[in-house]
C-alpha cells in the first residue's frame, strides 16, 4: 500500500511538472509536422487538424503562434479579436497518389474515369477534401466520385496510409505529404491551371500572457529567406516576398 | 457432422478475419529496423506520457471505481439505475465528441473552466488533460464490470462473515473483493487497453504535444504524415503490449482457478 501510494505521489509530481521553460506554443497544422521543428527546434509545438486547433485556441489553450493549412481558421480567430492579422507563409498543390509502380495504371488524373478503382479522398469538412473537391470541378472530373468507390478520410496521413499500403489504388493529398512516402507510392502531378490555391496562414495570438514577442520573431523566421528556403525543401510553395 | 464443419468454418472466418490485419500489420513492419524506429525521441516522449498518463488515470478509475461500483451494486435507491445509465453514457460518445464535452466543461468559457482558472486550476491542454480524457472513456468499461462482479458476490457469504464477527470493512477486503476479483480484474484489463488506445478525446482536450501529450496513439497518427515506418512500429509496440496484457491476464486466470479455492461457488447447505 504504502508503495502504491508513492508511486501515485511520482506520478502525480511528475503530471503537476510545469513543461520545458516557458517555450513558446505553436499550434500548427499537421502537414508542417517535418518543416517546422527545423525552422525552430527549441519550440513547443501542437500538430492537429486546423480546425480542432482553432476550437482549442477559442477554448483558451495556451497557443502564442498559430498556423493554419488555410485562411479561414485564422481569419476567423481574426474576426473574433483572437489573433493578430494573419499572413500568408506557405502555398500548397494537390497531387494523385497510386501505389509504387502504378499497378492499377492510373496512369494521370484522368485515368480516374474508366472507373471501378478505390479512391481515398479527405472528406468535405477537412481542407485536403475541400480543396480535391474543388480541384475536380475544375478539371470536369466530379463524375470519378460517383464512377469509384469512394473512402473518405479525416486527415492526409489517413489517404496516405491506406495508399500506400494498398487500401486504397489512388487519393488525393497535398505534394509536401506525397514527399515522405517515395519508397510506397508514386506521385502523379496534375495541371497547374486546375490547382486550388491551397494557401498556409500564420498570427500571432492575442490572449493573456501570451508570448507575443516571442510568436513574431518566430513568425518573422519563418518568412525569412533562411524560413523560405527550408519550407521549399520540403515540397511547399512560397507567397511573394512581402 | 455438417453441422460441425459448418461451426469450424464459421470459427475460421472469425480467427482470419480477426487475425489477419495484425498478421499483415507485422509483415509490413520493418521488424529488423523496429529498435532502431522505437528509439528514436518521438516514439520515447509517446511511451513516457502513455505510461505516466495511463498510470494516474488507472489509479483514479480503480480508486473512485471500486467503492462507487460496490455501493451500486449493493444498495439500492430511487434513480439507481438513471445513475448507472449516466455513467454508462461515455460509452456511446463518439471519442471526439467525449473532447469536445471535456472541453465544454473544463476549459475557458466551460461550464467550469472559468472558476477553476481563477482558482489556478487549469485542466485542458496538459498532462492531467491526458489523464482526464483516458479516465473518462475507459472508466465505464471498469463500472460496469465491477457492478456486476460485486451483484454476483453470494450474500449469504457476506452474512456469515458478519455473523462470525468480523467488521464491515474487513468483510469487504477479505470476502467481497476476493470473490469479485476475476470480474474486476477483467473489467480492468478492458479498460486499460481501450485507455491506452485512446485517442479522438485526447487530441482534442490535451493536444498534441511531444512530450507533454502525445501519447502513442497521437503520435502514430502524426507519423502517418511524416515517418510511416515508426508509425507502423509504433503499431507493432501497441499490439505487443496489447497481447502481452491480454495474455497475462489469461494467464492469471488458469492459474488462479487451478490453485484458489476462494471461486468454488458453496452449494446451499440441504435444508433438512
Amino acid at each position: 500500500m504504502k508503495r502504491l501510494l508513492l508511486a501515485g505521489a511520482v506520478v502525480a509530481v511528475s503530471l503537476a511538472a510545469p513543461s520545458a521553460a516557458s517555450a513558446l506554443n505553436v499550434y500548427a497544422a499537421t502537414s508542417l509536422t517535418n518543416v517546422m521543428p527545423e525552422i525552430r527546434r527549441d519550440a513547443s509545438y501542437s500538430f492537429g487538424g486546423s480546425h480542432t486547433l482553432q476550437l482549442q485556441i477559442e477554448r483558451g489553450a495556451p497557443a502564442d503562434l498559430f498556423l493554419s493549412a488555410e485562411p479561414a481558421e485564422a481569419q476567423a480567430l481574426y474576426r473574433e479579436g483572437r489573433c493578430a492579422r494573419p499572413v500568408t507563409i506557405a502555398t500548397n498543390k494537390l497531387v494523385l497518389i497510386v501505389r509504387q509502380g502504378d499497378p492499377q495504371h492510373v496512369g494521370s488524373v484522368y485515368g480516374l474515369r474508366k472507373g471501378g478503382l478505390n479512391l481515398s479522398i479527405g472528406n468535405a469538412s477537412v481542407p485536403v477534401g475541400e480543396y480535391t473537391r474543388r480541384l475536380l470541378r475544375r478539371l470536369r472530373l466530379t463524375s470519378v466520385l460517383s464512377a469509384n468507390s469512394v473512402s473518405q478520410q479525416s486527415n492526409v496521413g489517413q489517404v496516405l496510409s491506406q495508399v500506400a499500403f494498398g487500401g486504397a489504388d489512388a487519393g488525393f493529398v497535398y505534394v509536401t505529404d506525397a514527399r515522405t512516402q517515395r519508397d510506397r507510392i508514386d506521385s502523379l502531378s496534375i495541371p497547374q491551371w486546375a490547382q486550388p490555391a491551397v494557401r498556409y496562414q500564420g498570427c500571432v495570438v492575442r490572449r493573456g500572457g501570451a508570448d507575443t514577442a516571442g510568436a513574431t520573431s518566430l513568425l518573422d523566421a519563418i518568412r525569412s529567406s533562411r524560413g523560405r528556403g527550408l519550407l521549399r525543401r520540403f515540397g511547399f510553395g512560397l507567397p511573394p516576398r512581402p | 457432422m455438417t453441422r460441425r464443419a459448418g461451426t469450424a468454418l464459421a470459427l475460421g472466418v472469425v480467427v482470419a478475419f480477426l487475425v489477419v490485419p495484425v498478421a499483415a500489420l507485422l509483415v509490413e513492419a520493418p521488424l529488423g529496423r523496429l529498435p532502431s524506429l522505437l528509439g528514436t525521441r518521438v516514439v520515447r516522449d509517446a511511451i513516457w506520457v502513455t505510461v505516466r498518463a495511463n498510470l494516474a488515470a488507472n489509479a483514479l478509475v480503480l480508486g473512485f471505481g471500486t467503492p462507487a461500483a460496490w455501493l451500486l451494486a449493493t444498495r439500492r435507491f430511487p434513480g439507481r439505475a438513471l445513475v448507472l445509465t449516466l455513467c454508462e453514457l461515455p460509452l456511446v460518445l463518439p471519442p471526439a465528441v467525449a473532447g469536445i464535452a471535456l472541453l465544454s466543461a473544463y476549459a475557458q468559457g466551460g461550464l467550469f473552466g472559468d472558476a477553476l482558472q481563477r482558482a489556478g486550476v487549469v485542466l485542458p491542454f496538459g498532462p492531467w488533460a491526458v489523464v482526464l480524457a483516458v479516465a473518462f472513456v475507459a472508466s465505464p468499461f471498469y463500472l460496469r464490470q465491477a457492478v456486476a462482479a460485486f451483484e454476483a458476490v453470494d450474500g449469504d457469504l457476506t452474512d456469515v462473515a458478519r455473523t462470525l464477527g468480523a467488521s464491515r470493512t474487513r468483510t469487504f477486503w477479505r470476502v467481497v473483493l476476493p470473490l469479485a476479483s476475476g470480474g474486476l480484474v477483467a473489467g480492468w484489463v478492458l479498460a486499460f487497453a481501450r485507455g491506452v488506445g485512446e485517442f479522438g478525446a485526447t487530441i482534442i482536450f490535451a493536444g498534441n504535444v511531444q512530450g507533454r501529450t502525445t501519447t502513442l496513439t497521437l503520435a502514430v497518427y502524426q507519423e502517418l504524415d511524416s515517418n510511416l515506418d515508426v508509425a507502423v512500429a509504433m503499431g507493432v509496440l501497441l499490439v505487443a503490449l496489447s497481447a502481452g496484457v491480454l495474455l497475462s491476464y489469461k494467464l492469471l486466470e488458469t492459474w488462479r482457478s487451478s490453485t484458489s479455492t476462494s471461486r468454488v461457488s458453496f452449494a446451499p447447505s440441504p435444508s433438512s
